[in-house]
Order: structure tokens, then C-alpha cells, then sequence
């Protein structure tokens, strides 16, 4: 027997040979002999290890060193540094997405760790060409026992016990179902395997077929026995062709071991086997169009019953189970069913492999015991979200299944759950999807698979989900009708209770499932004509406006910054946006988020861009306006200077009224005055902006707080005919922990107002910051700013999760902001009545919340500890009294407190009451609310004149130069400079500076030009 | 025997009997659509869906087991609301041109929509691109009407065993028809008319040829002379309401002369003389097999079904030289129509036309295959079916039902009774054995009343057999040789028996077959909806009309005897051999 003291497992699967595996194993021979080291060292083509997408993936035993991504070429590295020498190379080891973490040891990488892998258990380890390594693996040890120890009914009993239940979705309870066929009457049966896997990205039975053919074999001989059968078939798609292969060449040597034909294993049992291949029709799965066309006939589903158990393939009793159901069976036997129902939940027991894939970090074959929760299939082994996107949904089940939303990251996976959620657990597809995901389009994409692979039979599902797909199609393109959801709402429940097959009765789910978890994205594509996650093409003419909440046309005014016209490209972006300047400095730049120049490089610098725009502009020039005599003299009121309601005074103005804004504040411009520190928005360019809406004819009367100076009664009996409220969300949350009341104790809007608006505010010296939000680092480094000796930051979650812009916390940082992650108030410590600091919990991520995130829970283990502070500022949200603001009005709420007002025009129930912005929202970026204000606007003019007049939104063109041929340039983004940190930790000056010229408009010229649609294209799509 | 309560009505029902079949004896009547008794019930169109207590979905009730205890409701909100959306579903991709259809007020989705009030189509949309097929001279097809219902797919598989359609395609670009989009002239279809007949809707029809008659009939330099097939008089009357199995031979007579046709005769004169040929011709077979030890194709087999004969010619062209040459009737009709009966009335072949009614849309195929020209031009120039006719003497206005009845002319207008229960499956042969027997023996067939009873009614494959004894001395050599023959109707049968006569496992000496299941009273052109209960119907009515003769056999028809005594000689003879005989063409296509 020859020894050898490594073996290298080089993934054979489909995935690595696609990725090039054949050439690296080659590579590793020739360099093994080249090193004379082909006696020692074994290679060995194994089946799948599951992370196909950074294929092609080796392992090296006895070390265990896992290696991904590799080149033919990196076989001599591995051959002469790894396996002569020792040292692993570690440029070819995992990675860890978020951290560059290097991790060379397989069982230490969380995808591997986390899984139990029951039907992948020979995957990835033996060679699934040879039948032996099978065999040394316990393999036909399940058959000798059960053909030589157990009656048949001994057999059906024992899978019964071990509550596995059937993978190819709809979970019947496989024991039962071996039951059934072997009590039907017939003296010919059959033993059937479905390897139509057709899911779009599932791709688990494939890689069982490929990667361990014989415990699929061995199942189906056990169930040969169990249910009275001497034949089988497996039926695999003629797109596998490997599969075909491994499973051929495993059916041989079967038969050459006397394993498969007659008197097996010497006993007086026959049974042979025999493949089949379909031609990847989708139906073919629908277990009575799969023996359809195993007789040769059109696949095509029957009516059930009479079910397949009593009349199945040749109308002769058939049992039918799909590859990884069958793939449990040998270890059941093994391992005894008791074994087995210990693994998973109360009704589902056992494993179950997922096939991850879309916006997940590591995707690939992922096997867990059932009910493992969604959130650690996705974060723990799956590696989380790349890009620092958040997650929106998982589509579960493929086309017939349904999504599951960030609520429900804590539901453990079973077919109950999933079931009760409106997903099913199918063929085991899991597609993780970010918030650049478009919920409509995704039941689109689902519905028009399932319409296209519909047999054409039953005419719920032929004409029915073609009338949905209709439907939906209409809705992504803008389309879309009052009453269209329902339609589909009402279509769908008729289709899934009168399809024929399965496949028409879950044809409806995609969409039924968004509409259930995701309405709101319909009613926007419906009513709005907008598509939130700025796909569906119709409705997002580039990606970053759809982005913005202002609409703002941005590829025209970066476009005219490219070619200087910076006068032009300011009236492009105030057409949408009054404050430019603003923006320029505090905006969100959502945009940039979405910019397509990302999937290239880095996005375009909008903002950046847009702050250089504004440098340019001497005198403010006023937008385009329309006088109107009639609109001049009806009254309009606007209730808070911020914002939102200073742009629906910009837009009313443009319309020719003269609107006026009561302010409650000395100043006007809300949070951005109030809050906003200056190093941030230097005071006289955001006072500029409000000059300029000044000018064009709005008054702005401040010192005047409604519901102490002044009542919406009485503006409404001093002739106020429409009136705006965007008081913001002015009171800061309290902490809800013992001795908040104690002195010293503030809260971040109290705090920041105080100095914004009165030039100073008592300081202690060691501040702590409570929360994670814009407002507690704008808190902190004002603290900085104003002279505290320490301010610290406390934040219950980890740092990734600050919702505060990334670059305000680094600054905050680099400013001498210290942030304690993971640590959670319990109390302020108070002496004598005044704050002495902050008793802290350590805290954990545990379970997913609602929002989708990890729940931060007190850890047992550790002690809490007092963060000592003599002054201590809550950031942790803001509300809004209503009470004071609508007085005895018989306004309707949201459950969160704020007004509620609809998303088109900021109506609220009362006619001529408008609301937005924080008011509206909660708290909410400054696009946002002047998104907002410019929609009051718009419903203003819609209720007093009856017809919407909002000329600005008429889409235009610029007339800058644009070759679509051209290669994008290949300047990098250019980041904006800062001032240095000396320089700006004891005063207000403005910290970022803008590009310079030449700096500007390379940058512009990055943008890509989504928007530029050329006439030829139109033409040659309307052909 | 389960017992089962629908809509609160218990009702006990036999073993294996569907839910729909036990709503029907529960008195409640189940909408259906792909569902045709006989034919199919498939579930595929999901009209029949009824509520079953217990059930996750709403279930066909045309294929689901009525079962113990069941719990069925046929009108709850969930039933009613689910039939509803398929029936509008279907409206929605269908082509809505009613008033202009053929099967306008005759269309089963048209009731359909009617019965269950739907006054809207909730969810229009796209509506699948029509293609018209009328490769063939028999049939239309429109896909633009097709319903997918695909009672003419199993029709043309099974029943027929043809295969000439199937679905296509898949989802909603699914379409029933030849394979790879070709039209029906370019595969194997016999036109045989039965998907027509089974075609709930006017996706598949015959082509209309009414206004070819009326023009015609309005051509002043045309001589317009109609035979009626026998199968016609024993279903024309259910075209204006009356019960399947009503004769109406007088009726339509009269209707017929009201027309303006300038002589109404009967095919079935011509069925007698076909079977003086073709009697003669297996006699004559016999003698040079069992006489001469000549070699001859043996079993004969009749030739009157023209869906047969493209069949054979398709699908067994080894096995033409066993086929009758006798042309049909319909074809010895037209081609003495235009010869003996031109010249007595002084007309030359191409100032007659001829006008066929018939069961059958095959017959319009047959009409202008090239070889069926004797009389110096086509012989048979007009093909109607009996829906046709139906619909022709509906649009001149003729009140049918109130009818006297009239006579045919003479000559070819009388018949025997024998000639008359051609339209049945077996009749040809029983006809035929009817003159063989005594031309042979000199003796009355024996069997009770003339009928052969084994070859009759509606299993698929029938067979008889009986000793010859006392045989003239011409005919000797068949004494004690027992005649064996069989019967086969519909295509599946067909193909079934002439599997067993290629494998030299068939020993008969005679085989009748008829394309279509009944015989030509389940024609293709025949009213709509055929089931075995309204075949059963029409074949009484057929023996009856035979049976109500006191000339029940061919040779004794007078008019037989003249025809043959004026114009044509003897069976087999030479003229007889000209206008009466033809040559088949096998036929390769796959």
C-alpha cells in the first residue's frame, strides 16, 4: 500500500471546472512531478465544497489549508512553498470581506464552520469517480444492513421515524410517501429520482450527482427494497451533463460490484437503475409531467388523484424523491432515525442545503439543519451584504416561492414558517437581495420565468399569470393603475386555488409575497411613477436621481460643470433644488449611493461637484418664476422655516403666489441653523439661499411659534386659505433611564440649539455622547469645538452600524471624539443632583430585530462599568408634540406620533392642511424634506386652482456633448480635502474645501451619462 | 358505491364515478368545457372546479373520484368566483368576433360566458397572434379561437390514431396544431373532420362551401343536382331542434327541392351500387385465391371512407393493393350523375354540378383529389356537411320541422335498405354480405332479419363469420368455406386491426372500416356534439329507415338493375371499370 503524507482535494464540480479547475489540476500534477513529489503527495478531484463563486477551491490535508481563486499558475507556489516547504501561501486564502481578515484554515472559516453537512458529507472529500472512496466512507453499509437485517416494512418505518421530510419543496413527509407505494396493489413499481433541478441559481442536486453519485444510488436501492420495486430512474436535465457523467460511471460500478442488478449483495433481491434526461423544461419537476416525459410524451402535469404512489410512471405505483432527499437515506440507516430526528426543529428534522446566492458576500452550497435562523444563513456563513448595503429580502423557494423581508431575519428556516410567511421552502434557492432591488421587478423577473415554463395546460396558469405579468410589467413601466395591486392581489389568489399543478398554484407567490411585505414599492411605481431601488428603466432615468428625493437632474448639472457652464449648471440643479448651496454641504448624497460608475470604480462625486458649482456663483440669479395675478392674492401659509417648508414657499413663489413663512425661531433655515453646526453649513451660505427665496417675493416672519403666538384656527379665520406645516421634529427623546433629570443632562437638539442660535452653551469637561446618529457626533465634535477635555461617544450597536455618515465619524475621530461601541446607558450617576456619569452595560448582538439589524442585548458576562461625565448629551431621536401644533384639529396621526400626509402631495386628512418633512417623515435627511416641500407645493396649487401647474418638472434635456462610444475616463474619484485638524478643533470654520477647477471638471466628467438616451436607440428598439 | 352530499343533495354513485358524474345524477348541473363525454376529461380547463370540503384547492370535478363522505358545493363564493376568472381568462384571449363565427350561437365558451352572467373581462390583455390555416380543402383551423381545451388533440391521437396535432410551445405561446408550426396540409391529417366535430368553439370548422351552392343554384347555365349521403337523414332534423335519432329523409327532400336544386337524388343509391362492385369484386378475389391460387391481396377491405383511404395511404401503403378500388359512393354518384344522367337530360359533364351532402369533411378532400374526374370533369363539384345544409336551409328561411315530405327523382334517387344502413359502422359489410350471400347460394343470408348482428353497435372492433352452403355451381368452390370478416370504426380501431393483417395474424376475407367512430353517423360534418348516447340514437333510426323497407338488399333495386342494364353493363365491367373503380397513392409523408 503506498503511503502519502498530503492529499490535495481540488474541487471538480461544475462550478470550479467552469472557473477553470481541469487546467489547475494539471498545473498541480505537472509541478508535483516536476518536485518529485507524485508518490507522496495524493491529488484528488473532489465534488463540490459549496463557495463556487471564488472557485476554483482546493483543500490540503492533513493541514487542512484551504485555498480559493487559484490559477493554474499558482500551482507552482503551492506545490514548492505549501507541500515541500510548509509554509501556506496565504495571498490564496480566504478572505474575509469586511475586515481583509486572512483565515487559511477550512474548519476556522465561518462559511464551513457553521454548516452540518449531512447530504454534502462526501462532498468535496472523496473522489466521486471512484467507487472505493465511497465505500470507505461507510458507503453501501446502509444497503448490506438493510437487505440482510430488515423487512421492507422494517425499512419505510425506519425513514418514517426519522421525520424526513421530502427537499424538493413541499415537504411531504418522505417516510409516509414510501409507505403509501409500498402498501399499493401492483407487482411492478417503480423507484423514481427527480433531478430536474430548475429553480434559477439552485444548483444542490446537481452538485450532489457530481460530487457523491453513490449515496443517491445506495438510497434508491434501500427504497427498491423498502417498496417492492426492481426498477428505477433518475431523472437528470440534459443541462447537467457532468452529473450525467459521474452518475453513469457511478451506475457502472455499482453493477460491477453486484450492487445494482440481480441478487444484490448475494440476497435474492434485483433491482436495476437507469437514467433518463429531460430537456430542461421547468415543469418537468411537477412530479406527474416528470413521468410524462420519462414515457416519452410531452411533459405535462396530470390531475392528483389519482396520486403517483397508486398510479405513477406506466400508471404502476412509483415512488418519487429528489436528490437530496435521497442523499439522507444512507445515513439514516447508519446512524439510526433517532439520530436524525435530533437534528432540526419539532416538524422538520434533519438538514437542509441552500444554495446561496445574490447580494451575499459568500455565496454558494450552504447546508444547515433546518430552522437555522434566516439571518445567520445570511450573515454568519453567507458573510453578510457586500458593499455595505443593507439587506432588504431573501427570496426563498425560486420562482414558486416568495420573499422573506429584514422583519423576519430572525425566522428559523422550516416549511412551516416559511409557509406561514408566504414563501415555501422549495428546492432550497436562496437569493439575498439589497436594497438596490427593485421588489416589483424582482416579481417581474420570477413571473415571467413561470409564465414562459408554464406547460400551456391549465388556463389559470397559461393565461392567467400572463394577464399578472401584464400587469406587473405595466407598474415598472410607469404604467400602472389605481387598483392594479388589487387586481393582482385578487388574480393571484384565483390562480393558486385552480391551477392544475403545483407550478400554476405557486406561480402567483412572488407577487403576493412583495405585495404582502413590500406594498408601498407598488404603490410608488403606481402613483408616484417612481422606482424606489432605481431599476425598473421606464421610471429611473439615471440611477442617482431616482436617488434623490429632490429629484434633482443631476447628470445635467454635472455635465455642465464638465464643460465650465457653471452659471447654467446651477439653474439645472435650483430647477428641482433651491438650496444647491446646502446640499452641497449636508446632503446625504443618496445619489452617489446609486451612482452606476460604482460597479466601475467608485461613484462620481456629486457632491463634491456640486460644492465647486456653488463656488462659482457670484450674484444669485433667480429660477424661472411665473406671475400670476390671481395666485398672488391667495393666502398660503407656511408654518417653520427649515427646510421643507422655505423650498414649498420657493415653488409657490415660482407659481406666482406670495406665500408667507411663520418661523418660531429668531432665524430662519430650522436644523440647518439650529443643528446643523457651522463647520458644516457656514452660516452665510445658507442665509444666502433664504435671501434668494426672499427676493422672490416670500415673507418670513420669525419669532412666531404656533400654538403659543398663534393658532391654525386663526390662521384660518384670517383668510389663510392653505396652509404648510413643517414644524420639523423639534424635541429631543428622552432616555427613559434613572436619573435623566439629574443637572448636567442634556439633550442633543436642546444642546446644539442652544449654541447655534444663542453663540454660546455651558460645556463641561468630560461630555459623553449617547447614540449613533448624525446629531450625536455633530454634538460631539461642537463639545470638541466648544472646549470639552474629553467627549465620548456611547453607541449600543457596533460601529458599522452608526447611522451617522461615515465620514463625520472619522472626523469626529480624527478630532479626538472617543466612540465606545457595543455599550448601552443603564443609568446616570448622579451626586447631588448633578451628573457624574453613565453606568454602562456591555452589550452583544444577538437576535435580528425588525429593522433588520443584530438586537444589542446586555451580555451576562460582563460588568457594567460608569463612564464618568459631567456632562451628558442624548442623541437618541426626536419627536414632535402634535397636541401643540394641531391644537382640538381633527388631523389624523401615524402610529409613530408624526402627521400623517400622502406621499404625492403632503395632504393630510384635512383639505387645506398640508404636512412634511420631519413633520411628516420623523426625522429625515434635507433632501428628503425638500423633496417634500416642492410636493406640498405642487398639492397646494392642485387644491386652490384645481389643476397642477408644477412647470419645473417637465423633463428637459442639456445640450452638453455626450459620444455614448467612448470609454469612460478612467480618472479616479477625487476626494475632497479637508482642513487640518489643528486648524479647525477650536473654531467653526468649515472643514471640507472645495475641488479646484481642473479638479472639478475631471471629476464631472467621471458621471457616465445614464440619462443620455440617443434617438437612434429609441428607433431600433420600437423595431 | 361512495355517498356523497353536493349542495346538500346526497346522492350514492358507483365506484369510480367522477364528482361531475354524480352532480349530473343529483339533477345539478357542473359547467364544463374541456370536458367531453366519450372523449376526454383531463381537468385542464378548470370550468368544472367545485369546492371539496377539506381540499386545499378547488378540485375538477371531471377527474376528481367522487369520493365517501365527500362534501361538495358546486355554487359557494369560492367555486363560483374560481369559474368565473377561468371563464373570463379565456375570454380574454379569445377573439370576440361572434356575430361573424361560424359557431355563432352554437359555441360552448359563448354559453359558457352566457350561463355564468359574465358581462365584463376584468383582466384584458395581449391576446395570442391567429394563424389560419385552411391548407386543406376540408378544414379551417383558427388558432385565434383555440381555447387549448384539447378535445381535438385527443380525437386525432387516440381516438383516431392519427397524430397529426398537438400542443406547441409552452406558457402562453402555447398552440394546438401540426408540429413545428406547419399547417394541416403539410403533415399526416386525414381530414376526417372529428376535431372539428368535438371543437367547442370555431377553432377548427369545415369550410364553408354554402355560398358556392347558392351560386350555383344561381347560375342559369347550371345544371344543380344533389345527393344526400345516408348518414345525413338521421341527423339533419337535430340542426333545427329535433331528437337525435329523428328521420327526416322526406323532410329533407322537400327542403332540398325549396332550395332550388333541379333534382334531388340519394347517394344511397349509389351505396347499392357499390355494393354490386365491390360485392363482385371480393367474389372475384376469392375465386382467383382459392381457384386460381392466384396471388391476391386478401383480406379486402371497403373503400367508401375517404378519412380511411388517406389513412391507409399514409400509414399502411403496403397494404393498398387489399383495398376495395370501388370509389366511395359519393364518387360513383357524381361520376354516373355526369354520364348515364347527363345524357338522358341531354347535358354535357361541365354544365352539371354536382352538390354532395355528407356526414364528412373527408368527402370535400375526396371530391377534388385529381383521380376523381371519369365523367370528363370533376365529378363531385360541391361537398356540403350536414351542418352545412343545416345552416343553408336555415338562411333561406325554411321552416324544416314543419316540412311535408317529399320523394326523390328517379333514377339514383331510390334505395334499398341495405344501402341505407351504410351509415352505420358494419352496414357496408352487412349490405355487402346481404347480395355476396345469395348471389352464392341463391339464398337469404342467415342471419334474423337480415342483420348481422356481431359487426353492429359500438365496440371497436367487431367480427362475424358464417359457412357457405349450398353454393350455385358457379360459386362451388366456397361450399363449407366459412366467410370470416370484421369491423373496425374510428382510426385507433383501424390501426389496430390492420397491425394484426400486416403481422399475417388476420385471417379474415372481408374488413369494413369506417374513419370516424359510429360509422358516418359520428361523421365529422355531423351536428354537433356527437356522444355515443346521440350515435346510438342515430343508428336506430338508420335500421329503422332499413328495416321499414321491403327492398332491403342492393340487387333487388330496380334502379340498380336499370342502370346497369341501360349504361353500365356488369359489375366489373368495362364502363363500370371506368366510372365506378380507382387507384390509390401511397403516401410518404411523415
Amino acid at each position: 500500500m503506498k503511503t502519502v503524507h498530503s492529499h490535495v482535494l481540488v474541487c471538480a464540480g461544475a462550478g470550479c471546472v467552469a472557473s477553470g479547475a481541469h487546467a489547475v489540476i494539471a498545473a498541480l500534477e505537472e509541478s508535483l512531478r516536476k518536485h518529485n513529489l507524485n508518490k507522496e503527495v495524493e491529488l484528488v478531484s473532489t465534488g463540490c465544497l459549496g463557495p463556487c463563486a471564488i472557485g476554483p477551491v482546493a483543500v490540503v490535508y492533513p493541514d487542512g489549508v484551504f485555498y480559493q481563486g487559484l490559477k493554474p499558475e499558482d500551482a507552482e507556489e503551492i506545490v514548492s512553498e505549501h507541500l515541500l516547504k510548509g509554509r501556506p501561501v496565504s495571498r490564496l486564502n480566504f478572505k474575509v470581506t469586511a475586515t481583509a481578515q486572512i483565515i487559511p484554515a477550512l474548519q476556522e472559516i465561518n462559511f464551513f464552520q457553521q454548516q452540518q453537512k449531512i447530504v454534502l458529507r462526501n462532498c468535496g472529500v472523496i473522489d466521486p469517480t471512484n467507487i472505493e472512496e465511497y465505500i470507505a466512507r461507510d458507503g453501501y453499509q446502509a444497503l448490506a444492513k438493510v437487505l440482510t437485517e430488515m423487512t421492507p416494512e422494517e425499512v419505510t418505518d425506519t425513514v418514517k421515524k426519522s421525520g424526513l421530510r421530502g427537499r424538493g419543496g413541499a415537504g411531504f413527509l418522505t417516510g409516509l410517501k414510501w409507505e403509501f407505494t409500498r402498501k399499493a396493489p401492483g407487482d411492478k413499481k417503480y423507484v423514481l429520482c427527480n433531478a430536474d433541478e430548475g429553480d434559477p441559481g439552485a444548483f444542490m442536486d446537481r452538485s450532489v450527482l457530481e460530487g457523491d453519485p453513490h449515496s443517491v444510488i445506495e438510497a434508491m436501492i434501500i427504497a427498491g427494497y423498502g417498496i417492492g420495486s426492481d426498477q428505477g430512474y433518475v431523472y437528470v436535465r440534459a443541462e447537467y451533463p457532468l452529473a450525467v457523467d459521474r452518475l453513469q460511471n457511478a451506475l457502472n460500478q455499482a453493477r460491477e460490484m453486484g450492487l445494482l442488478g440481480n441478487n444484490i449483495m448475494g440476497t435474492k433481491f434485483n433491482f436495476d437503475l437507469e437514467i433518463r434526461m429531460g430537456s430542461g423544461a421547468f415543469v418537468c419537476g411537477e412530479e406527474t409531467a416528470l413521468m410524462r416525459s420519462i414515457e416519452g410524451k410531452r411533459g405535462e402535469p396530470r390531475p392528483r388523484p389519482p396520486f403517483p404512489a397508486i398510479q405513477g410512471l406506466w400508471e404502476k405505483p412509483s415512488l418519487l424523491n429528489n436528490v437530496e432527499t435521497y442523499a439522507n437515506i444512507p445515513v439514516i440507516f447508519n446512524k439510526g432515525a433517532e439520530w436524525y430526528a435530533s437534528i432540526g426543529t419539532e416538524k422538520s428534522k434533519g438538514t437542509k442545503v441552500f444554495a446561496l446566492a445574490g447580494a451575499v458576500n459568500n455565496t454558494g452550497l450552504v447546508e444547515v439543519p433546518v430552522g437555522t435562523p434566516l439571518g445567520e444563513i445570511i450573515y454568519d456563513i453567507g458573510g453578510g451584504i457586500p458593499n455595505n448595503k443593507k439587506f432588504k429580502a431573501a427570496q426563498i423557494g425560486g420562482p414558486s416561492g416568495g420573499c422573506i423581508p429584514r422583519e423576519h431575519l430572525n425566522v428559523p428556516v422550516d416549511y412551516e414558517t416559511l409557509t406561514e410567511l408566504g414563501a415555501i421552502m422549495g428546492s432550497g434557492g436562496l437569493i439575498v437581495m439589497d436594497e438596490d432591488t427593485c421588489m416589483v421587478d424582482m416579481a417581474r423577473f420570477f413571473l415571467d420565468f413561470v409564465q414562459d415554463e408554464s406547460c400551456g395546460k391549465c388556463v389559470p396558469c397559461r393565461v392567467g399569470t400572463k394577464r399578472m405579468l401584464e400587469i406587473v410589467s405595466r407598474i415598472c413601466e410607469g404604467k400602472g393603475e389605481e387598483g392594479d395591486v388589487e387586481k393582482l392581489i385578487a388574480l393571484g389568489q384565483q390562480i393558486k386555488d385552480t391551477a392544475l399543478c403545483g407550478l400554476g398554484q405557486t406561480a402567483p407567490n412572488p407577487v403576493l409575497s412583495t405585495i404582502r411585505h413590500f406594498r408601498e414599492e407598488y404603490d410608488i411605481h403606481i402613483r408616484e411613477k417612481r422606482c424606489p431601488a432605481g431599476v425598473c428603466p421606464a421610471l429611473v432615468r439615471a440611477p442617482c436621481m431616482s436617488a434623490c428625493p429632490a429629484n434633482v437632474y443631476i447628470p445635467g448639472f454635472v455635465s455642465l460643470v464638465s464643460e465650465k457652464r457653471y452659471a447654467e449648471a446651477l439653474r439645472v440643479h435650483r430647477d428641482s433644488n433651491p438650496f444647491a448651496s446646502v446640499c452641497a454641504r449636508v446632503c446625504f448624497h443618496t445619489c452617489e449611493d446609486k451612482c452606476r460608475r460604482s460597479n466601475l470604480d467608485d461613484a462620481v462625486a456629486i457632491r463634491g461637484i456640486k460644492r465647486f458649482m456653488v463656488e462659482q456663483e457670484v450674484t444669485i440669479q433667480l429660477p424661472e418664476m411665473r406671475e400670476n395675478e390671481a395666485n398672488a392674492k391667495r393666502k398660503v401659509a407656511i408654518i417653520g422655516g427649515g427646510p421643507a417648508g422655505l423650498t414649498c414657499a420657493y415653488f409657490l413663489a415660482r407659481l406666482g403666489y406670495q406665500p408667507k413663512v411663520f418661523e418660531s425661531a429668531p432665524r430662519p433655515g430650522g436644523m440647518l441653523v439650529q443643528c446643523i453646526p457651522a463647520y458644516r453649513m457656514p452660516r452665510e451660505e445658507l442665509a444666502r439661499e433664504i435671501r434668494m427665496i426672499e427676493r422672490m417675493g416670500v415673507e418670513i416672519e420669525t419669532n412666531k411659534s404656533l400654538g403659543k403666538d398663534f393658532t391654525l384656527q386663526e390662521l384660518r379665520d384670517d383668510g389663510y386659505e392653505a396652509v404648510f406645516l413643517a414644524v420639523g421634529a423639534p424635541a429631543g427623546a428622552k432616555l427613559r433611564i434613572a436619573n435623566e433629570d439629574a443637572q448636567g443632562v442634556y439633550d442633543s437638539i436642546e444642546f446644539l440649539r442652544e449654541y447655534n442660535l444663542r453663540g454660546s452653551a455651558a460645556i463641561g469637561k468630560k461630555v459623553v455622547v449617547i447614540g449613533g446618529g448624525n446629531a450625536a457626533v455633530d454634538a460631539a465634535r461642537t463639545a470638541v469645538r466648544l472646549g470639552a477635555e474629553s467627549v465620548t461617544i456611547l453607541y449600543r450597536r457596533t460601529r458599522d452600524e452608526m447611522p451617522a455618515y461615515k465620514e463625520e465619524i472619522e472626523e469626529a475621530e480624527n478630532e479626538g471624539v472617543i466612540i465606545k461601541t457595543l455599550v448601552a446607558p443603564q443609568e446616570i450617576v448622579s451626586k447631588s443632583g448633578k451628573v457624574a456619569g453613565v453606568r454602562c452595560n456591555h452589550m452583544w448582538l444577538g437576535d435580528f430585530d425588525s429593522s433588520g439589524r443584530r438586537r444589542p442585548q446586555v451580555r451576562e458576562d460582563g460588568d457594567s462599568f460608569v463612564e464618568p461625565a459631567d456632562q451628558v448629551i442624548a442623541a437618541v431621536g426626536q419627536s414632535l408634540d402634535t397636541k401643540s401644533v394641531l391644537g382640538d384639529l381633527p388631523v389624523k396621526t401615524k402610529l409613530n406620533g408624526f402627521v400623517a400626509s400622502d406621499a404625492l402631495y403632503g395632504r393630510t386628512s384635512l383639505d387645506w392642511l398640508f404636512a412634511g418633512g420631519d413633520t411628516a417623515d420623523g426625522p429625515s435627511s434635507v433632501a428628503e424634506a425638500i423633496g417634500a416641500g416642492e410636493r406640498a407645493a405642487v398639492g397646494i396649487d392642485l387644491y386652490l386652482t384645481g389643476e397642477e401647474h408644477a412647470f419645473w418638472r417637465e423633463t428637459f434635456d442639456v445640450d452638453t456633448e455626450f459620444d455614448p462610444d467612448a470609454d469612460p475616463s478612467d480618472t479616479p474619484r477625487a476626494e475632497m480635502k479637508l482642513l487640518p485638524e489643528e486648524r479647525r478643533v477650536h473654531n467653526f470654520n468649515e472643514v471640507e474645501m472645495a475641488y479646484t477647477e481642473s479638479v472639478a471638471v475631471r471629476e464631472a466628467r467621471r458621471c457616465l451619462r445614464c440619462d443620455f438616451r440617443s434617438c437612434g436607440t429609441e428607433k431600433s428598439a420600437s423595431h | 358505491m361512495p355517498t356523497l352530499t353536493i349542495d346538500n343533495v346526497t346522492v350514492e354513485v358507483p365506484q369510480g364515478a367522477t364528482v361531475l358524474e354524480a352532480a349530473k345524477k343529483a339533477g345539478i348541473k357542473i359547467p364544463t368545457l374541456c370536458y367531453l363525454e366519450d372523449v376526454q376529461a383531463i381537468g385542464a380547463c378548470r370550468v368544472c372546479m367545485v369546492e371539496i370540503e377539506g381540499a386545499r384547492t378547488l378540485m375538477a370535478s371531471c377527474v376528481t373520484p367522487a369520493g365517501e363522505g365527500m362534501k361538495v358545493h358546486t355554487n359557494s363564493k369560492k367555486a363560483r368566483e374560481g369559474r368565473r376568472t377561468v371563464v373570463e381568462l379565456l375570454l380574454s384571449d379569445h377573439s370576440g368576433d361572434c356575430q361573424t363565427c361560424d359557431r355563432n350561437n352554437d359555441c360552448e365558451l359563448q354559453a359558457l360566458a352566457h350561463d355564468l352572467g359574465i358581462h365584463d373581462v376584468t383582466y384584458p390583455g395581449e391576446k395570442s397572434a391567429p394563424h389560419m390555416d385552411a391548407s386543406t380543402p376540408a378544414l379551417i383551423r383558427d388558432t385565434g379561437k383555440c381555447v387549448l381545451c384539447r378535445r381535438c388533440v385527443t380525437v386525432c391521437n387516440e381516438t383516431q390514431g392519427v397524430g397529426g396535432i398537438f400542443p406547441q410551445g409552452r406558457g402562453f405561446s402555447t398552440v394546438v396544431g401540426p408540429a413545428f408550426t406547419h399547417d394541416l396540409d403539410d403533415v399526416v391529417c386525414v381530414q376526417c373532420g372529428q376535431c372539428a366535430a368535438v371543437c367547442p368553439v370555431g377553432a377548427i370548422v369545415e369550410r364553408d362551401q354554402v355560398q358556392d351552392v347558392w351560386a350555383a343554384l344561381d347560375d342559369p347555365t347550371k345544371t344543380v343536382v344533389v345527393q344526400t349521403a345516408p348518414a345525413i337523414r338521421a341527423a339533419l332534423g337535430e340542426c333545427f331542434g329535433l331528437e337525435p335519432g329523428t328521420l327526416v329523409t322526406g323532410r329533407m327532400v322537400t327542403a332540398l327541392r325549396r332550395l332550388g336544386f333541379h333534382a334531388v337524388f340519394d347517394t344511397n343509391f349509389a351505396a347499392d351500387l357499390t355494393i354490386m362492385e365491390e360485392g363482385t369484386e371480393l367474389l372475384t378475389r376469392l375465386k382467383k385465391a382459392l381457384v386460381n391460387k392466384e396471388p391476391v391481396a386478401l383480406p379486402m377491405t371497403t373503400s367508401c371512407s375517404p378519412g380511411w383511404i388517406k389513412f391507409i395511404e399514409y400509414f399502411y401503403p403496403e397494404l393498398l393493393p387489399n383495398v376495395s378500388t370501388c370509389k366511395s359512393p359519393q364518387q360513383m354518384f357524381g361520376a354516373v350523375a355526369k354520364t348515364y344522367y347527363a345524357q338522358k337530360i341531354g347535358k354535357k359533364p361541365e354544365d352539371m354540378v354536382v352538390v354532395s351532402v355528407m356526414p364528412c369533411t373527408a368527402k370535400k378532400y375526396e371530391a377534388q383529389r385529381p383521380e376523381m374526374n371519369d365523367s370528363g370533369a370533376q365529378d363531385v363539384d360541391i361537398v356540403l356537411t350536414t351542418r352545412e345544409l343545416g345552416k343553408m336551409i336555415q338562411e333561406a328561411g325554411i321552416d324544416f320541422v314543419n316540412l311535408p315530405d317529399g320523394v326523390q327523382d328517379s333514377p339514383m334517387g331510390m334505395s334499398s335498405g341495405a344501402a341505407d344502413i351504410f351509415a352505420n359502422t358494419g352496414g357496408v359489410m352487412e349490405a355487402a354480405l346481404r347480395t355476396a350471400w345469395e348471389i352464392v347460394t341463391g339464398t337469404e343470408l342467415p342471419f334474423e332479419n337480415l342483420h348481422v348482428t356481431p359487426v353492429e353497435g359500438l365496440e371497436g372492433i367487431k367480427e362475424a363469420s358464417a359457412t357457405f352452403t349450398g353454393c350455385k355451381p358457379e360459386w362451388s368452390f366456397l361450399e363449407g368455406v366459412t366467410a370470416k370478416v370484421a369491423v373496425a370504426h374510428g382510426l385507433g380501431n383501424a390501426r389496430k386491426l390492420m397491425d394484426k393483417v400486416r403481422a399475417g395474424e388476420a385471417d379474415y376475407h372481408f374488413i369494413e372500416i369506417m374513419t370516424c367512430p359510429g360509422g358516418c353517423i359520428g361523421g365529422g360534418g355531423q351536428p354537433r356534439m356527437t356522444t355515443n348516447a346521440i350515435r346510438k340514437k342515430r343508428i336506430e333510426a338508420i335500421y329503422k329507415e332499413d328495416e321499414g323497407k321491403k327492398m332491403r338488399k342492393s340487387h333487388e333495386n330496380p334502379e340498380i338493375v336499370q342502370i346497369y342494364k341501360e349504361f353500365l353493363g356488369e359489375p366489373l365491367g368495362e364502363m363500370s371499370h371506368k366510372l365506378l373503380h380507382t387507384k390509390y397513392t401511397p403516401r410518404l409523408k411523415a
